[in-house]
């Protein structure tokens, strides 16, 4: 209230000189944000630490938890087909032109980046090793799974919180339909198998996108392109991608589910959900890539 | 035939205009900006909102980016060892190298595609929020205009904590990174951290990607905020829509800006 | 004993107390009517009966079988004997309405994708709404969906329908139509219903017996006319909406 008053203090004369009345109160301007303040203002540093652990731990339990519902439902595979479907479809259909162009950028940049330091040793003949091999062990799923995650997994969080929000998961436990085996699984399933199919995809695009840079900014014939990955690429760098993104599309799916269905809070809580789903996808990403890379080599 | 022309006019239409509304976003956001340092708008300005947003973006951020950015240095020097030990067998120039792409590239945009889905999906979770609640309609009618008041210090907040959080982030990695090549392939540290390779342009190249990004992600994810229409779902799309639109604008960002070093640099990066 | 029986639940959230020691009993084929003010734990109620909550204490019983701690798969019969009306209709978004009354019946009924769309289309006539039946909820009225979610909850034959709010938030026309059906469920296809209701004119125009809540108990359980004729001044209070009175409303 002092603030509005020393305001009001400040106005200029000639903005008052036209009404006797006393001067209107400064509209009160509505709360800024809907988010809290932030914690570590109001408690101490050692206190919003351990908070912010136990919420990790909360989520992470769930997130096992809801795991082995999904494996529980998948004992006799009595999956829903038509959901399956409908997902798989819609899913993809989202998801590729995105992809597309993200692999096509990223294929790009690799040989970008790699290209200058490639041609100042006269070696043009392994500009598509330092890019081609960039792009299908690292570069391509994790990119590939990051905006993947962003696209189909973010929507489906938005969804399926709409949908818990609205009640309609109660809807369907009352109609005697377990919301896990109807909802879940098909998604979970869709979502590892887009994810397996869009990697493919996006690394052929992407050393596309290699070549055609490396053609038209550095100047690398099509044909040394093209023997360069044919010579340093061999089957298992490819293949080192394509399993990693199993485990990447598991990882996303299953945040991206639990976010979905544990949302609280209206609309404010659906937009809450869809961001802790990508940041959870982001780093389980990050953590499983490293794994993976450290047990397989 | 004619079904599908005009469907993919009607798109073309849409995106079109879609294109214009972010333009005029981002126009808003920088006259918002000038305006902020008339005497009028700083006494309107909401105070303490550029601080919780630096906290917000920054802070908040902190652990995240650390986390990601920490575990995929590690990777990276990995695999790179892993490659070179293939062919070379040589590692003395792994850690020139990864420096110069660290800073020239991984390191901005890296921390910025984290950020994108971190604060990018927050701030058009929040804005959408209240726009579907009507808040911003509410903003609007006792006279503040809602991009001054929501989207400036955000704004503001990102572009400092980009930069910021992008040398964090870099020197996890890098330090990261470093660890991983000694354990793993015995590489000498003082070999790896040899920091001679790195140019002053590669360190312009890194401020410019990340002011870039720090721009592009708050009137993004505003622009896709603002836009949330109907209810719980019109915030999921909203929040959806700026996940995908902000990491994809740092992408596309950092393709347009490596080839223009590019070329600006004689193919010398 | 009782074909449905709530005995001495109580139901707290967040250390709230909601429900205390509160017991209900229905008989088979009545049309049975929960009332009382907002946020006094009439959905709650109900919700226990079909396992959507679970209860702190006390014991739920139906048909002779005591329900309240039985798991989520264990629920799944008994959700078929109890279908739930919802207030906010529930209807799955992504789904046309035919799609939407078929699930059930796919789902447990083994039947294919056609035959399951043709029945529930025969459903959805029974409510009046055969011709609406491609379209999706998003495009419809809330009458309109009310009825269809009457449809779908119907497809399963429960014995047992809980409606909750029914008619809230309808022009009147339309709820005196959905008054009309809970009726004639009862009377025709003889089956319980549980309603959950602060709509005077649904109240003493269907009801074989009302129960009114308050306080987190059964205050009083009574046929439309002994309702009406009560002297409790709380009761009173209640159905002829007063503001002033005895009642004890958290919130204002």
């Amino acid at each position: 209230m002092s603030e509005e008053r020393r305001d009001d203090a400040e106005a200029p004369e000639a903005e008052r000189a036209f009404t006797s009345l006393p001067p209107a109160p400064r509209p009160r301007i509505p709360p800024v944000t809907t988010a809290k303040a932030p914690e570590s203002t109001r408690r101490g540093l050692v206190a919003s630490v351990g908070a912010s652990t136990v919420q990790i731990a909360q989520e992470v339990g769930g997130i096992v938890v809801l795991t082995a519902q999904v494996l529980r439902a998948l004992v006799p595979p009595r999956i829903d087909h038509r959901e399956l479907l409908k997902n798989l479809y819609k899913m993809g259909n989202r998801s590729v032109p995105i992809v597309v162009l993200t692999a096509f950028f990223a294929g790009g940049l690799m040989t970008l980046q790699t290209g200058p330091f490639v041609k100042k040793f006269g070696a043009t003949g392994l500009a598509g090793w330092g890019a081609g091999y960039a792009v299908l062990r690292e570069i391509g799923p994790i990119l590939i799974s990051l905006m993947f995650s962003g696209r189909v997994g973010a929507n489906n969080t938005a969804e399926l919180a709409t949908m818990t929000v609205t009640e309609q998961l109660d809807g369907l436990r009352a109609l005697a339909i377990d919301p896990v085996r109807f909802l879940v699984v098909p998604r979970v399933i869709a979502m590892m198998v887009m994810l397996v199919a869009l990697t493919v995809i996006g690394d052929l695009v992407a050393l596309l996108g290699a070549s055609v840079v490396g053609r038209i900014m550095l100047g690398i014939e099509w044909s040394s392109m093209y023997y360069s990955f044919a010579d340093n690429l061999k089957p298992f760098d490819f293949l080192h991608g394509i399993y990693k993104s199993i485990a990447f599309g598991a990882a996303i799916a299953m945040s991206s589910c639990y976010f979905g269905v544990t949302v609280r809070g209206g609309a404010v809580g659906v937009g809450r959900a869809v961001n802790a789903a990508v940041v959870a996808a982001a780093v389980s990403i990050m953590l499983l890539d490293f794994f993976l890379t450290y047990l397989t080599g | 035939m004619k079904a599908w022309i005009s469907s993919v006019g009607a798109s073309a239409i849409a995106y079109a205009s879609a294109a214009g509304d972010l333009w005029r976003v981002y126009v808003g956001t920088i006259a918002g900006i000038v305006r902020s340092f008339s005497r009028e708008h700083r006494r309107n300005r909401p105070r303490g909102e550029l601080a919780r947003q630096l906290h917000n973006v920054g802070n908040r951020s902190l652990v995240f980016i650390v986390v990601t950015l920490g575990f995929i240095g590690m990777v990276m020097t990995y695999q790179g060892c892993l490659q070179l030990g293939r062919v070379t067998g040589d590692y003395s120039q792994v850690g020139q190298q990864f420096l110069r792409l660290l800073v020239s590239d991984f390191g901005p945009t890296l921390t910025a595609l984290m950020l994108a889905t971190r604060v990018g999906a927050g701030i058009a979770a929040e804005i959408g929020s209240m726009k579907v609640t009507e808040q911003i309609d509410a903003l609007r009618m006792s006279g503040v205009l809602p991009i001054d008041y929501l989207i400036v210090p955000r704004f503001l907040a990102c572009l400092v904590m980009t930069l910021l959080l992008t040398v964090v982030g870099g020197t996890v990695m890098y330090v990261a990174g470093g660890l991983t090549a000694h354990y793993s392939f015995g590489v000498n540290l003082n070999t790896f951290y040899d920091i001679s390779q790195v140019r002053p342009r590669h360190l312009v190249m890194m401020v410019v990607k990340a002011v870039s990004y720090g721009a592009a992600i708050p009137v993004v994810a505003g622009f896709c905020g603002l836009r949330a229409r109907g209810s719980s779902e019109g915030v999921g799309w909203a929040t959806t829509a700026a996940v995908i639109g902000s990491s994809f604008a740092v992408i596309v960002l950092d393709f347009i800006i490596s080839a223009g070093a590019l070329f600006l640099t004689g193919g010398d990066l | 004993m009782a074909y449905i029986e709530w005995k001495g639940v109580d139901k707290a959230f967040g250390g709230k107390p909601v429900l205390r020691k509160m017991s209900l009993a229905v008989n088979r084929g009545e049309v049975m009517f929960i009332i009382g003010t907002s946020g006094v734990g009439k959905s709650v109620t109900i919700k226990h009966l079909v396992g959507l909550l679970r209860i702190d204490a006390g014991e739920i019983w139906f048909d002779d079988r005591r329900i309240d701690q039985l798991s989520e798969r264990e629920l799944a019969p008994v959700r078929r004997r109890i279908g739930m009306v919802f207030q906010s209709s529930t209807l799955f978004d992504s789904m046309t309405l035919a799609e939407n009354v078929a699930l059930p019946l796919r789902k447990h009924k083994q039947l294919g994708h056609k035959a399951s769309l043709a029945e529930a289309r025969e459903r959805l006539a029974q409510v009046y709404m055969q011709d609406y039946a491609e379209r999706y909820p998003a495009e419809l009225s809330d009458g309109m969906r009310k009825r269809a979610a009457i449809a779908r909850t119907l497809a399963l034959s429960p014995e047992v329908v809980l409606f909750d709010e029914p008619t809230t938030g309808l022009d009147p026309v339309s709820a005196r139509r959905i008054d009309r059906l809970i009726r004639e469920l009862a009377d025709n296809l003889g089956v319980t219903a549980i309603v959950v209701s602060h709509d005077p004119p649904s109240i003493f125009g269907v009801a074989d017996r009302i129960a009114f809540l308050y306080r987190g108990v059964v205050h009083v359980v009574a046929t439309p006319a002994q309702l009406r004729a009560s002297e409790d001044p709380i009761v009173q209070q209640f159905i002829n909406g007063r503001s002033t009175g005895p009642m004890e409303t958290p919130g204002f």
